[in-house]
């Protein structure tokens, strides 16, 4: 039987059209992926599916039978539900509260809290989902954070799950906790739909794969039928080179050094516990280490955000170790961030303005406090059309973008500012196959024009495919130093977890 | 002073605690929910004209009372109207709302009673002896006895808290608002309709504004002022954040500033400072109101999505 069936469902946001007559349908009992870069248009259908976006034009059929889903409610009352992307929890409040809001165990208009935890408590027992019912939400880590949402949907008694790019977030062992989690709620008889772009956990999981492109669907397969090649080539619509090129460039001068750093993190304690080390014009220089062993903190001393409480830094020559962020990119520092919501971009503002921010004082785009719009968006359409920033008009707000197209905008202006130096913080964080392609594709253009660059990243691939040298860093120290040919994944990772280091090195 | 002086001390210092403490209930209940409403200050004008409006004509504070209510769930309906319905900014609403509170009070006064600055006295007003709530048992005991002769309004106040505090933090409606307040999205999810919830809290709001309103113009005084509230309305939303936007934190802020009130009036009466001239000692309140928002602000956490439109395909 189909749990879900879609036909021909459309959605036009204002000048982007997000779907694009899709049609599919879902068995009962089955998981069924989705998978298709950022912006693809995935978690619009999903939207769609659970009554918060209206779709432009389709239907939907629920146990074959035609339903119109006019809101969450409806939805709900089909008994679906949806774990999404960006989680729907509120932080100030309890987990029980969090579970049950919507639904509420009530005397009269009053709401039970007594019998909303002892409920949460059976129903977290009964699924083998633990989850302290009283704890903050906000306090929890992200992985139980998301065993809350599980257990919201669960408790309002869905049968069709949507999970939005649920692994996005977590770490691989709560990847593997929550596939558990699936298996089991599909033994249940229930029909998940499962969201991702990464193609192993797909091919781990799903027992059919749709690809959605630019909004629409490019196919159907099974599992079995298919390998992580065919996916990704329908995905991006070519063949996806994730071999990284070889480029030979010829090392010049010391562009940034740095010697016996040491840095506070904002809870004042040291984090940073004296590195050493330089970065010279032509090379890569990458940063291994496992998140929250002193790279934030480095990077913050960097970029002028925090100041070292010792040691030295140099841009250039020049020392570094107590100036602004302003006069480290006035010596030609330039800066690619993870963290694009509150570092990278500012959200509201329209692509135009983000494209220059940094360079937007005096010519050509000000005269005196006036700002010149004109030239902001000349200068911004170059770009766009440059970096292919998608969709391209350079009036949407930064924040109607997609990651990706996100990370383009990001680049395209930091490597339009003059500099000779370029810290990269995991500069493909959440990117799709193409998008990271475009990125590892600019970072190496950069490396032939001489440019002196630190990557620092979490995916050891990354590393060892971009870096001239590397440096494992584990709990405030470089560990060591190594080169991609004398090294592999396996070794660099025990060296991350700070096997077989002398305990010497690390007092 | 001795313990009479000292009693009707306290009974002052209430009567200038509640309306502060109405407007202080109407801003957490709204932004509660997620809607700024700035207006309550121009609501509170309504409801003090509007309220001795009816009062006047009825000779009886009770009609005066409900028409406060009226016209505070009216006014209210339309910052609803502007910011829930058509998402418009709260602030520019909330603004329009006092700038023509200020204007048409003024015009009704002259036009209603043909007089300018202060509207004909009340005999019959929640003040008055007559409506006064005794309990002569207090009036022996220390400090209580403030307790033993007040304005049925004060105890309205104190039982609004109190009731404030029950749906808030003990209803289902309550944890609803307080959702739709910190995230709204998420409550979208959830199938709760954040514009009902929205527009509930945004009028019964207002609806306490128009009785903060009342409380001045038919409880307090007897009768209305053209400089009413005097910026009690926006006392009262210090009075909201200082008391971290909880009904029983409102309280106790509105107590703060309802001392700081007296002690003004106190420096007046009593002659402590004759050398500060009378107009400085008057802007008090307002300076205690300003101090203590610059050291708590930053302390005080708002509801997570408070003051933000809403629209269902947001992101
Ligand atoms: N609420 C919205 N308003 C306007 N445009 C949107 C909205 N949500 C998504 N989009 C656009 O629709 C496209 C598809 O986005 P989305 O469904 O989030 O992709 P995916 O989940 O596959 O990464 C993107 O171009 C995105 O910018
Ligand atoms: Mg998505």
């Amino acid at each position: 039987m189909k749990a879900l069936e879609v036909r021909s469902i459309s959605k036009m946001f204002p000048g982007n059209l997000a779907n694009d007559n899709i049609s599919f349908s879902v068995e009962k009992g089955e998981i069924f992926a989705i998978v298709g870069e950022n912006g693809a248009g995935k978690s619009t259908l999903m939207n769609i599916i659970y009554g918060i976006y209206t779709p432009s034009g389709g239907d939907l059929l629920v146990n074959e039978k035609e339903v119109k889903i006019r809101s969450v409610e409806d939805a709900i009352k089909l008994r679906m539900g949806m774990v999404h992307q960006e989680f729907m929890l509120i932080p100030r409040f309890t987990v029980t509260q969090n579970i049950v809001i919507g639904d509420e165990p009530h005397k009269g208009i009053f709401f039970d809290y007594g019998r909303a935890v002892r409920e949460v408590r059976e129903l977290s027992e009964r699924v083998s989902l633990t989850v302290d019912a009283t704890a903050v939400a906000g306090d929890l880590p992200v992985g139980v954070q998301q065993r809350i949402e599980i257990l919201k949907v669960l408790r309002r008694g869905a049968q069709i799950l949507i999970f939005d790019e649920p692994t996005a977030v977590l770490t691989p062992e709560e990847t593997v906790d929550l596939f558990v989690t699936m298996r089991k709620l599909q033994a249940e008889g229930k029909t998940i739909l499962f969201i991702s772009h990464k193609l192993k956990e797909v091919m781990e999981i799903a027992d059919r794969i749709a690809v959605l492109r630019r909004g629409k669907l490019q196919g159907i397969v099974n599992k079995k039928d298919t390998n992580e090649e065919e996916l990704a080539r329908m995905m991006v619509g070519r063949n996806v080179v994730l071999e990284i090129p070889k480029v030979d460039v010829e090392v010049g001068a010391v562009a940034f050094a740095c010697h016996d750093l040491h840095v506070r993190n904002k809870r004042g304690y040291e984090t940073v516990k004296g590195m050493s080390f330089d970065v010279r014009g032509g090379e890569i220089v990458g940063i291994a280490g496992v998140q929250g062993n002193g790279q934030d903190e480095l990077v913050n001393a960097m970029i002028g955000f925090s100041h070292p409480v010792s040691g030295s830094m140099e841009l250039n020559g020049k020392n570094m170790r107590l100036v602004t962020t302003a006069q480290l990119r006035k010596e030609g520092m330039s800066y690619i961030t993870e963290d694009r919501a509150r570092r990278g971009l500012v959200m509201p503002y329209t692509v135009r303005e983000n494209a220059v921010m940094g360079q937007h004082l005096g010519r050509p785009f000000s005269k005196g406090i006036r700002m010149d719009y004109d030239k902001l968006a000349e200068f911004a359409e170059g770009k766009v059309r440059e970096y292919d920033i998608r969709p391209g008009d350079v009036y949407d707000t930064a924040g109607s973008l997609s990651g990706g197209n996100q990370q383009k905008l990001i680049l395209a202006r930091e490597l339009s500012l003059p500099h000779n130096f370029l810290i990269a913080s995991q500069p493909t964080r959440g990117l799709d196959v193409g998008a990271t392609e475009f990125v590892y594709h600019k970072l190496l253009e950069e490396k032939k024009a001489g440019k002196a660059i630190l990557l620092i990243s979490l995916e050891l691939s990354e590393i060892l495919g971009l870096s001239d040298r590397i440096l494992v860093i584990f709990e405030g120290h470089i560990v060591g130093e190594t080169t991609p040919d004398k090294t592999t994944e396996e070794a660099l990772g025990l060296l991350m977890l700070g096997v077989g280091i002398d305990k010497k090195v690390q007092s | 002073m001795n313990i009479t002086q000292i009693n009707l001390t306290i009974a002052q210092m209430l009567d200038y605690t509640t309306p502060i403490l109405f407007a202080a209930l109407c801003g957490v209940l709204s932004e509660s929910s997620g809607v700024v409403n700035i207006g309550l200050d121009g609501i509170m004008r309504f409801g003090a004209f509007f309220g001795l409006l009816g009062a006047f004509f009825s000779h009886s504070p009770w009609i005066g009372l409900l028409l406060g209510i009226a016209i505070g769930c009216l006014v209210g309906a339309l910052h609803a109207f502007i910011t829930i319905k058509w998402n418009g900014d709260q602030t520019v609403s909330g603004t329009a709302i006092n700038v023509i509170a200020t204007g048409l009070m003024t015009y009704l006064l002259e036009y209603v009673f043909s007089t300018t600055g202060y509207s004909p006295q009340l005999q019959n007003y929640f003040g008055a002896q007559a409506y006064r709530v005794h309990l002569p048992f207090l009036a022996k005991v220390p400090l209580l006895g403030a307790f033993s002769d007040l304005s049925v309004m004060i105890w309205f106040g104190f039982i609004c808290t109190v009731l404030m505090h029950v749906l808030l933090y003990h209803t289902v409606l309550g944890l609803r608002i307080r959702t739709c307040g910190e995230n709204p999205k998420a409550a979208t999810t959830l199938g709760i309709n954040v514009f009902r919830v929205r527009w509930f809290a945004v009028i019964a709001g207002a609806a306490l504004a128009g009785i903060g309103g009342a409380a001045l113009s038919i409880s307090s005084f007897s009768g209305f002022s053209d400089s009413m509230p005097n910026g009690v309305g926006f006392i009262g939303l210090a009075a909201m954040i200082f008391g971290k936007w909880t009904p029983f934190g409102a309280l106790g802020a509105a107590l703060l500033f309802g001392t700081g009130q007296i002690v003004q009036s106190l420096i007046a009466v009593t002659g402590i400072a004759p050398k500060l001239a009378p107009g400085l000692t008057l802007i008090l309140p307002y300076v205690l109101t300003l101090a203590v928002l610059a050291g708590f602000v930053s302390r005080s956490i708002a509801p997570a999505a408070d003051g933000m439109p809403y629209y269902k395909e947001q992101r």
